[in-house]
């Protein structure tokens, strides 16, 4: 059995998951995670499955090329790499750092660029700048897993030096806090 | 993985809704340094407490730091000193004083409680000892809080206790006099007091509590009046609409409390306690208990409604945070300190708010008459009424009350008064009647337990 991972990209309509699942069933392939998310009116769609001996990765992507031709869909597959396993198995914590304010060309490339240097791992990014007094269109989240290895003072410093720089109002908080107020 | 209104809506409650854990208060049993030789307590205690309390304030800072939360007061509790230096006298008593005072320096927290003593059902040497010094040791240092336990359900009201707290109160007031009574603010008088309370000035270590322990108090009124004027923006709510928000908020508020309580319990390697999950205000716009009478529709705390309003928010306060946590202990309720918040203040200046009104909000509150400036010429069994008839609030509904009173030397009714800081300031409240003779205060003795309290 192989694990493979299935990236799909298209405009957003109705029927792109059952479309795609509807050909994976009939390839014998057994889904064992699927995440998708709508970015403004694009979709993005993330399948892991396990696919039948005979279907390699190569056998996969052409089948559905074939099966999905003029739907508008873009799918790429990957072998997933199972023993390489997560950034986050190792001991670490996570950490939310967000900035309000408003819009500045390479903001998101600024702060990542920090984070990085410290080698930090950002496994979650929300930005969103709409204008307007609503901090909620005016904001940047990342959630940055932070191994003890790191020197999270000085990331943390430094995104803080950052943020006054640019004019931001820049809150870094563990990620307990949003539990405990919000996953009642 | 959160959405992006769970963070911004956290992010406002602490940045604008001042949401924040308003004392996180290490109790320390003192009950191993007991001594007959001062000298030997003295070096007892101040070791004792060191080891446990060394490195409160910097922890407390840095999960405070973890989480974006501040930590705004860490504070001390301890064994009453009326129990452990019972051996003492009082000018003794003021030396303990003074070494709680310089112990409370050293590890840099704003005040350390337990200079206290039990007396609802009669007065030892050491209860006496510890009441004669008590206007010094309150006038002389700047960190140490007392307080009195002097009525219980159980045990009914020790008048002789109340009459001798009546007579310290003005004492302290007195020495003090050049602060306007500032010794009284770091004084109170209990019925039912509780053992595990972070807050101040009452708080003490009770004698069935481990040996160290972390005991946290939250914040909250700026965060629950913004969800009520969230979702009244939103339309018109039933009462019961509203004491459902105010319950769900109270859980979130004490589930920060609980979460930074338990690491810094966890950190320093003691005992976490309780979360008390009364509502504190402070002399800050937007972080009142006055504003949310207000945002329910009340125009000021003074006119007939904040009873039963109060009723509904202490009630719905408990069961969201009795929801959140397991362990909630201390007052938990609201507090409604004169000078402590603004807006309270405002409406007593403004005459809508009187001292018999804020009496009989007490009987709904969590602790009583707090903060409550009064004329320095007040008598000592005027006072000593006031306060016997808070005690017999308590004791009959089987809750905590308590009197914070400052009679403010050399000035009259609607003088102001500044404490500085979280107690805050005020304009003197009118005591109607105050210089009549009160014979019943004089009578002594103990106002017997009431029939509800022998439930054995």
């Amino acid at each position: 059995m192989n694990k493979l991972i299935i990236t799909v990209l298209a405009k957003d309509r109705p029927g792109i998951i059952a479309h795609v699942t509807q050909v994976l069933f009939g390839l014998e392939c057994n889904l064992e995670n699927v995440n998708q998310m709508i970015l403004q009116d694009q979709f993005a769609g993330f399948f892991l499955v396990e696919s039948p001996p005979s279907l390699d990765r190569d056998n996969l992507q052409t089948n559905l090329d074939n099966q999905t031709k003029d739907t508008g869909l873009v799918i790429h597959v990957n072998d997933l790499d199972e023993n390489n396993g997560s950034a986050m198995d190792n001991k670490g914590d996570i950490f939310l750092i967000t900035t309000i304010g408003p819009d500045q060309k390479g903001l998101v490339a600024r702060f990542s660029a920090i984070i990085a240097r410290h080698h930090g791992n950002i496994i979650n990014l929300k930005a969103v700048f709409k204008g307007g007094p609503d901090p909620r269109n005016n904001v940047m989240s990342y959630q940055v897993w932070v191994t003890p290895e790191l020197d999270s003072a000085a990331m943390f410093a430094d995104l803080r030096t950052k943020a006054a720089e640019l004019g931001l109002d820049i809150r870094i908080q563990h990620k307990n806090i949003f539990d405990a107020i919000n996953k009642i | 993985m959160f959405e992006d209104h769970e963070i911004i809506s956290t992010i406002e409650m602490v940045k604008n809704e001042h949401l924040d854990v308003r004392a996180v208060t290490l109790g320390v049993n003192l009950f191993d340094c007991i001594s007959h030789d001062l000298g030997t307590f003295r070096h007892n205690i101040r070791n004792k407490i060191l080891t446990h309390a060394a490195s409160l304030k910097s922890v407390c800072d840095e999960v405070g730091d973890k989480y974006g939360i501040q930590v705004v007061n860490k504070r001390i509790s301890i064994s009453p000193i009326a129990l452990v230096g019972a051996a003492f006298s009082p000018d003794q008593m003021v030396e303990i004083a003074h070494e709680l005072n310089d112990i409370a320096k050293t590890v840099d927290i704003d005040f350390i409680g337990g200079f206290s003593a039990l007396v609802e059902k009669g007065m030892a040497t050491g209860d006496l000892a510890l009441i004669a010094a008590l206007p010094r040791a309150l006038a002389q240092t700047e960190r140490v809080c007392g307080s009195v336990n002097v009525a219980t359900t159980k045990a009914g009201i020790n008048m002789d206790a109340v009459l001798q707290m009546s007579r310290a109160i003005k004492q302290a007031a007195a020495l003090t006099s050049d602060a306007d009574g500032l010794a009284c603010a770091k004084l109170c008088v209990f019925a039912n007091i509780p053992e595990d309370m972070p807050f101040m000035a009452g708080a003490y270590l009770g004698v069935g509590v481990a040996d160290a322990v972390i005991n946290v108090g939250v914040s909250g009124p700026g965060v629950v009046k913004r969800a009520i004027e969230r979702h009244l923006e939103n339309g018109p709510m039933t009462l019961g609409n509203i004491a459902e928000v105010i319950k769900r908020t109270a859980c979130k508020v004490t589930r920060v409390g609980e979460l930074i309580g338990r690491e810094v319990a966890k950190n320093l390697d003691v005992r976490f306690g309780v979360v008390d999950l009364s509502l504190a205000p402070t002399p800050t716009v937007g972080d009142s208990i006055g504003e949310i009478f207000q945002a329910l529709g009340l125009s000021h705390i003074g006119v007939p409604g904040p009873t039963a309003a109060l009723a509904m928010l202490n009630d719905a306060v408990k069961k969201g945070g009795a929801f959140a946590s397991s362990h909630v202990g201390g007052l938990s309720g609201a507090f409604i300190p004169v000078s402590e918040d603004l807006n309270i203040a405002h409406a007593a200046h403004q005459g809508y708010l009187s001292l018999e009104k804020l009496e009989a909000l007490t009987s709904v509150c969590s602790v009583g008459l707090d903060m409550v400036p009064v004329p320095g010429d007040i008598t000592e069994e005027t006072l000593a009424g006031i306060i016997a008839d808070e005690m017999a609030i308590g004791m009959i509904n089987a809750k905590t009350t308590a009197c914070r009173i400052i009679p403010v030397p050399g000035k009259k009714a609607g003088e102001s008064v500044y404490f500085g800081g979280l107690l805050g300031e005020a304009k003197i409240m009118a005591v109607p009647h105050m210089m009549e003779t009160n014979a019943f205060m004089r009578y002594g003795g103990r106002i017997p337990a009431p029939i509800h309290s022998l439930k054995n």
